[in-house]
């Protein structure tokens, strides 16, 4: 592949040029930018003042796979079958610049060799740099995004957790009297404990479902948002199974656990002291 | 008996609950105090580090500042610039993809920078001397090495290394050049992984086999403090029309649109939902509480205590609240900054001296801000509950149930 | 002179079963310095009287004139405003705020009535002193017994000089022996001029009033 700086004309070209010209597709937002339709004939130079320039044939436009790396960048680019780019880009005095190529994609035998593949190919090339696609360096920069927002769910926990506290805290003073008369009729420290352990089953599995919800529903918000912000198809945010499923084993036991600690520091009082006012 | 006493004696009365909403409303607050760093941190970094090179005008010959095209017939620019009287200095660069040879050890491609005069601000040395301060006879082929490239090749300043120009997209039969390291640098752009090495104008034509090229990629100008850039501008343009001529703001300006639109929204995004998240908390808080002293409030309405200062009294526990959650959430702020920004800067490619956390008080005014309006916005519902509840109905309530 | 004068009183509860009158065409008058006792069984509409004549709530139907001023016809902030300086409150559960001492709880509602810090402080520690309790002055609710909590709120309803107490089972929580003494300060109270309407199931308390009321299913019977 060659990528080349290209000054794009389009005209209309007079009937009766002697060779049809080559076809090229054209990306959706460089079609809608240069008002571009199949079969309308383009003019590519290689510098905006028209050097060493080609006719060509609108032939399909395309939507071009979303590139997270470069989703804020306008898609205006055209794919060319590689010997037109060469003829079009190479300099007619330098005969080496029909030979070089920008980037070369390999699908090897055995993927998992990539890395040494990579390591060998720059000791016998110095000067070359050669890419995994595979996603799994740690420095890959989705992976360093992942651990960005995880950093970030944690400490929206941490202090989601705290107000949660504070809240079972009050709930445990509301019911103060009740728990204080029902420790005077004899009822055990564990059985109301266990109550409120399973009150907190149900009302933090409940709330941890309805976050899920809720986070489902503004899933298609920030991706609307967005896609239509940068005039992208691709997708910014997605709950999986997995992260749903996530969600809620950590929201779930922390409800449970708040309730039982703000309902311990009421059971372990002194009963007089729960029932007197 | 003022409101805010009142409001305070309620604070102190439940600790428990007021300690933990603080803690929460200083952590929510500490993510939103961040969140609003990160919105304009990587502009002003990325501008403190091209100020930090003493130049405040950039001219390429390319359409941007990420696509390097060649600036014909630089040095007589060069020169021309030099004389106008809106400019301090000029400095010349040349870039271009080389390969490194040391004694023992495998070739490495790397990226020559050939300057003249560039050197002040462009790196940072920290072992050996600068291109600036060489001993005399200074030695025909100079280099300073980034530090991560003189860590990965094990050298250090006096190594002799080859040094041979391999332009991309050319075959090339340049014959490689003896250098010596003089001094190990810090390039102000330099990433973890960075493969720059700087040398002279004069090394660098050697190198590339120049003889009679005039082809600059960078021209680096350094205005006068009474012009300014923009003059700066204005006058290169007179004198080479078409020139691409950059400000530093100019530049930042062009990496916000496209390299950090990323962050700027992600931190538009978090700060929204980290204040609805701080509102909803605060104000369920706040409700929740009202709730349990209902009777009492009920009481306060009937001996005559009117709705504005039932209304007082929950807006400065609000305010007390937030209030004080959001003072903790500062320095707290700061130090998960510190965390983050250090989560952020392993992504590859970028210079180590970049940070995507800045502090500017213009944050911090915002956050003030949007706490105090978060404080009043929580209080609203329960104000309205506190001063419009039914008082015989409650009382009523309060003594049956 | 008459400072009450309710009449053709009646308050009706709308409720999901179906509508609840508590109250049916009550008329009452009371004069200045007067003590009157209402009894009756539960639910017969004692606490409702209570609270539409001190402006808590408004009637169906009907009028209450407080001091020549219809009730019903003042807004929120005037009954407010009357509660605070002409009227005062005693609640069967004291209804202290938990978090101020005793004096503070006293001051309340003169700090609301606009009284100087010094003035609010002296008339404080007097009204402290009427009810005997000027050592537990800098006390929290949660330090004193329930008649002392009772007597605090008492001096409370008491801060502004009101013209008419109103007490709502002020013994309902005490014992006999604290009830007595409650029922010793009311009578005290009444003898320096401020008129009593007390709702009470308590013989005793209610033994002291110069005049009795009974009440049941809403009406008013003697």
């Amino acid at each position: 592949m060659r990528f080349i700086v290209a000054a794009l004309v389009v005209g209309a070209t007079a009937v009766g040029l002697a060779a049809e010209p080559h076809p090229i597709l054209v990306s959706r937002q460089l079609a809608a930018r240069a008002h571009l339709a199949v079969g309308d004939r383009v003019t590519l130079a290689v510098d905006p003042q028209g050097s060493r320039r080609a006719e060509f044939r609108v032939a399909g436009i395309y939507e071009p796979t979303p590139d997270p790396m470069r989703f804020t960048t306008a898609r205006l680019e055209a794919q060319l079958h590689l010997p037109d780019l060469i003829d079009l880009a190479a300099d007619p005095a330098d005969p080496a610049s029909r030979e070089s190529l920008t980037a070369l994609n390999v699908a090897l035998v055995d993927p998992a060799s990539a890395r040494q593949f990579g390591v060998d190919l720059q000791a016998r090339a110095p000067g070359t740099q050669a890419q995994r696609t595979a996603r799994s360096q740690s420095d890959d920069p989705f992976a360093v995004l992942e651990r960005f927002h995880v950093a970030i769910s944690a400490v929206t926990m941490i202090g989601g957790t705290a107000f949660l506290l504070a809240l079972m805290v009050i709930r445990a003073e509301e019911r103060r009297e009740t728990v204080g008369v029902l420790r005077l009729v004899g009822i055990s420290r564990r059985t109301l404990l266990a109550s409120v352990a399973l009150e907190g089953v149900v009302i933090a599995s409940l709330g941890a479902v309805f976050g899920v919800l809720l986070a489902v529903a503004t899933e298609g918000l920030v991706n609307a948002i967005f896609q239509a912000r940068y005039d992208t198809t691709l997708v910014f945010v997605r709950v999986t199974p997995s992260i749903a499923l996530r969600a809620i084993l950590v929201a779930a036991p922390l409800g449970i656990v708040a309730g039982l600690g703000a309902s311990w520091t009421l059971l372990r009082r002194n009963i007089l002291s729960i029932v007197r006012r | 008996m003022t409101a805010f006493r009142l409001a305070s004696r309620t604070i102190r009365r439940y600790r428990a609950q007021t300690g933990l909403a603080v803690a929460g409303v200083a952590v929510i607050g500490a993510l939103l105090f961040d969140m609003l760093l990160l919105s304009r941190g990587l502009l002003l970094s990325f501008g403190d580090l091209l100020d930090r090179a003493g130049f405040d005008v950039r001219v390429s010959g390319g359409g941007g500042m990420s696509l390097r095209l060649p600036i014909p017939d630089s040095s007589s620019l060069v020169a021309a610039i030099r004389a106008l009287p809106e400019v301090r200095r000029a400095a010349e660069i040349r870039i271009q993809t080389a390969i490194l040879r040391t004694r023992v050890g495998r070739p490495v491609g790397i990226t020559l920078v050939g300057a003249d005069g560039a050197n002040e601000g462009g790196w940072t040395i920290v072992a050996g001397t600068d291109l600036t301060a060489l001993p005399a006879p200074p030695p025909r082929c100079p280099l300073i090495v980034g530090r991560p490239l003189a860590v990965q090749l094990g050298v250090g300043p006096g190594d002799a290394v080859a040094l041979a120009i391999e332009p991309a997209g050319t075959a090339t039969a340049l014959p490689s050049l003896e250098c010596r390291i003089v001094g190990v640098a810090q390039f102000a752009f330099g990433t973890a992984t960075d493969d720059t090495v700087a040398t002279t104008l004069g090394a660098f034509h050697e190198a590339a086999g120049e003889v009679g090229e005039d082809e600059a990629e960078l021209i680096l100008v350094s205005s006068t403090r009474e012009a300014g850039p923009m003059a700066a501008i204005e006058a290169i343009q007179r004198v080479r029309p078409g020139a691409r001529a950059y400000s530093n703001e100019q530049v930042v300006e062009q990496f916000n649109r496209n390299g950090f639109a990323y962050f700027r929204q992600i931190s538009l995004v978090l700060s929204s939902l980290t204040m609805a998240f701080a509102f909803l908390l605060v104000a369920t808080l706040l409700t929740v509480s009202v709730n349990q002293r209902l009777g009492e409030i009920a009481a306060l309405r009937a001996i005559g205590i009117g709705r504005a200062r039932v209304a007082a009294m929950l807006l400065w526990e609000s305010a007390l609240l937030v209030g004080g959650g959001g003072l903790l959430a500062i320095p707290l702020g700061e130090i998960l900054a510190t965390g983050l920004d250090r989560i952020l800067r392993q992504m590859p490619g970028l210079p180590e001296q970049l940070h995507f956390f800045v502090f500017e008080p213009r944050a911090l005014a915002i956050h003030l801000v949007v706490l105090a309006t978060t404080a009043i916005a929580a209080a609203a519902y329960p104000v309205w509950l506190a001063t419009r509840l039914p008082i015989a109905a409650t009382l009523r309530r309060e003594v049956v149930g | 002179m008459t400072i009450v004068d309710a009449r053709a009183v009646s308050r009706v509860f709308p409720m999901p079963a179906g509508p609840v009158t508590a109250l049916r065409s009550v008329s009452l008058t009371l004069s200045a310095g007067e003590h009157v006792a209402i009894s009756g069984p539960s639910g017969c509409g004692k606490s409702t009287l209570l609270h539409l004549i001190g402006g808590v709530d408004t009637p169906t139907t009907g009028s209450i004139v407080f001091e020549q001023r219809d009730l019903s016809r003042l807004s929120e902030p005037e009954r407010a405003r009357i509660r605070l300086m002409r009227i005062g409150f005693v609640f069967q559960r004291f209804f202290l705020l938990p978090m101020l001492t005793a004096a503070e709880n006293i001051e309340l509602p003169q700090a609301e009535a606009g009284v100087a810090a010094g003035e609010r402080r002296a008339r404080t520690r007097e009204l402290l002193e009427y009810v005997g309790l000027a050592d537990r002055a800098d006390h929290l609710p949660s330090q004193l017994s329930g008649g002392e909590m009772q007597r605090v709120a008492i001096a409370r309803a008491l801060s502004n000089r009101p013209a008419l107490l109103l007490a709502d089972e002020p013994t309902g929580e005490l014992d006999e022996e604290t009830s007595a003494h409650i029922a010793d300060l009311f009578d005290r109270v009444n003898r320096d001029g401020t008129a009593i309407l007390v709702v009470t199931h308590n013989p005793a308390l209610a033994s002291r009033a110069s005049r009795r009321l009974v009440m049941t299913s809403g009406r008013v019977l003697a």
